[in-house]
């Protein structure tokens, strides 16, 4: 099975790091430019367009308050991930080890999985209470559903060969899974944990939509009933950046622990 | 049934044998929809040290029977002995060296690990499985690729890891099927040199399926010709050419008369069917 990052990552392979960093710094600085040169010309006023220079004086003018509400939101996307993907991962198997357990629970999990998550934080946040857990719980609530699809399906997908390799080296229940299905089912479970990086996000942020009183979710909301956009727009960038930070950890996980797959395009 | 071909050399008779089939016969789906007779009445005993090639039309049963004697599938009739063992004690005696068609190496593992595991999967400390494995490496030529990725080497090179993988355990017998099906005329070549090589050095018994009636005269002391439904042996023969062999082999004037047996039986076989 390939990856959909590793076509991208045989091209970065080919330049330099320089050359690879150029074209999207050279992009950003183009951007902010016309961004400022169309405010200018035009005189958009502040509430339909703040300029990068508002939105820059709104984060370093009173940054305390920002990083302490990104360090919330941060908290509850990964503990919601955590705890979303571990319980994905052990369903996964579960479902993968019994066809009575998966044709019994799959179908109301796909259905499940089909619910707005907007429709659902209410219920939980009703659950779990006005604090951190039930935005953790939202998060983790997203998160669930692609692991434990991905996990089935990576164990499910071993060699019916490799398979019988195991069998004639007379391999135990647990050798097979640890030794084989496990190892096979990584690359998927990378697939559900990079899903689970941009759904954790928005999970957490749309709980604190909900009901909160701290996180980008509650400064995004109060900074929109009081058409403070600068602020509005400093709290998007600081979701974005979480959002990015958090997936460039995972792929640096991914390579470490599932070398063979970006050993792809080595050349020897 | 099973005939010897009169007057193609001397039937060279081995001291003793190692496997023992009789009655042998296995019907797949016997439970759910039509069966299969895949084997009917299967008699065959295979030298301890020879080599034995089973070659036969698609669909006459080859893999079956290979499969049977690698405790990968339980015969509906029939008794089956490697070495005084039911199959499935051969099995978990590591007993028993299995070469498929696809080379099936794990592909997160490197080339050494991958030879290893079947001794990682029996407990052995990892000094002494990493020491068999670089002996194997060596053995069928991978020195240098130890680690190296699965998906870094060629088709030729991955089959054999594939072998070396299932001479790990220093098994009896060796049962390859097909295994060089999927390579090229040159590479199948040089891995059949190998092989019979291998057979030669070690002095394990080997069983190969094969399409090729040249490729099964080339290696075999012994050929078994099988034809299908239901699958039974047609004849088998005896090779008496000189060890060791080497491609050359083919330039002497036998092996183009026990080709040309072979092929005559084979050729029996679909007329019949
Ligand atoms: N798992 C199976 N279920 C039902 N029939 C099978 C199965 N495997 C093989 N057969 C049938 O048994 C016969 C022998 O198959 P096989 O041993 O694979 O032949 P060969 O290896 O000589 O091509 C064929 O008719 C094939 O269709
Ligand atoms: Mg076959």
């Amino acid at each position: 099975m390939r990856m959909p990052d590793t076509a991208n990552r045989s091209t970065l392979n080919d330049d330099g790091l320089l050359a690879q960093a150029f074209p999207p710094v050279a992009m950003f600085v183009i951007m902010i430019a016309a961004w400022q040169a169309v405010i200018s010309a035009f005189a958009i006023p502040v509430y339909v367009l703040p300029s990068p220079g508002d939105i820059w004086l709104a984060i370093v003018n009173n940054p305390g308050p920002l990083f302490r509400h990104s360090g919330i939101t941060l908290f509850e996307a990964v503990a919601g991930f955590v705890i979303g993907s571990m319980m994905g991962a052990v369903l996964g198997t579960l479902f993968a080890y019994s066809k009575f357990v998966a044709r019994g629970l799959l179908p109301y999990v796909i259905a499940a999985n089909t619910i707005p998550v907007v429709a659902v934080a209410p219920i939980i946040i009703i659950w779990f209470g006005h604090g951190l857990s039930s935005k953790v719980a939202v998060t983790a609530f997203l998160s669930f559903f692609p692991l434990a699809l991905n996990m089935m399906k990576g164990l499910q997908s071993y060699d019916r060969t490799i398979m019988d390799v195991f069998h004639i080296a007379a391999a135990t229940g647990p050798q097979r899974f640890f030794k084989m299905r496990l190892p096979n089912a990584l690359p998927y479970v990378f697939v559900g944990l990079k899903l689970n990086v941009t759904f954790s996000v928005i999970g957490a942020i749309v709980a604190e939509f909900v009901q909160a009183d701290k996180g980008l979710g509650f400064v995004i909301m109060t900074s929109y009933r009081t058409l403070n956009m600068p602020r509005l727009w400093a709290a998007m960038l600081m979701s974005a950046l979480i959002g990015m930070a958090f997936f460039a950890i995972i792929s640096m996980l991914e390579r470490l622990i599932v070398p063979w797959h970006s050993s792809l395009h080595d050349n020897r | 049934m099973a005939e010897r071909a009169a007057g193609e050399g001397p039937v060279t008779t081995a001291a003793s044998s190692l496997v023992d089939i009789s009655g042998l016969s296995l019907v797949y789906g016997a439970r759910v929809g039509t069966p299969v007779q895949a084997l009917d009445d299967i008699d065959l005993a295979i030298g301890e040290g020879s080599f034995v090639s089973l070659i036969g039309p698609s669909g006459c049963g080859k893999s079956t029977l290979l499969r049977v004697l690698g405790d990968l599938l339980a015969p509906t009739a029939g008794s089956v002995s490697i070495g005084g063992k039911r199959p499935v004690e051969a099995r978990l005696d590591r007993q028993i060296g299995f070469v498929f068609q696809e080379p099936a190496l794990l592909e997160w593992r490197c080339v050494l690990d991958n030879i290893a595991l079947p001794l990682e999967l029996r407990g052995v400390a990892r000094a002494e499985r990493d020491s068999k494995a670089r002996e194997l490496i060596s053995l069928v030529g991978l020195e240098g690729f130890e680690r190296a990725w699965p998906r870094q080497l060629s088709g030729g090179m991955r089959q054999r890891a594939a072998i070396a993988r299932a001479l790990s355990t220093d098994p009896r017998i060796l049962l390859l099927d097909e295994p060089f099906g999927a390579l090229d005329q040159i590479t199948r070549d040089r891995l059949n040199m190998e092989l019979a090589r291998i057979h030669e050095i070690t002095g394990i018994t080997v069983v190969l399926v094969t399409h090729s009636i040249r490729e099964a005269v080339l290696l075999s002391d012994r050929i078994v010709v099988m034809t299908p439904r239901p699958g039974r042996i047609s004849k088998i023969f005896d090779v008496d050419l000189d060890r060791p062999r080497s491609l050359r082999s083919r330039a002497d004037e036998r092996f183009d008369a026990y080709v040309r047996l072979g092929s005559d039986e084979l050729e029996k076989g679909y007329a019949d069917a």
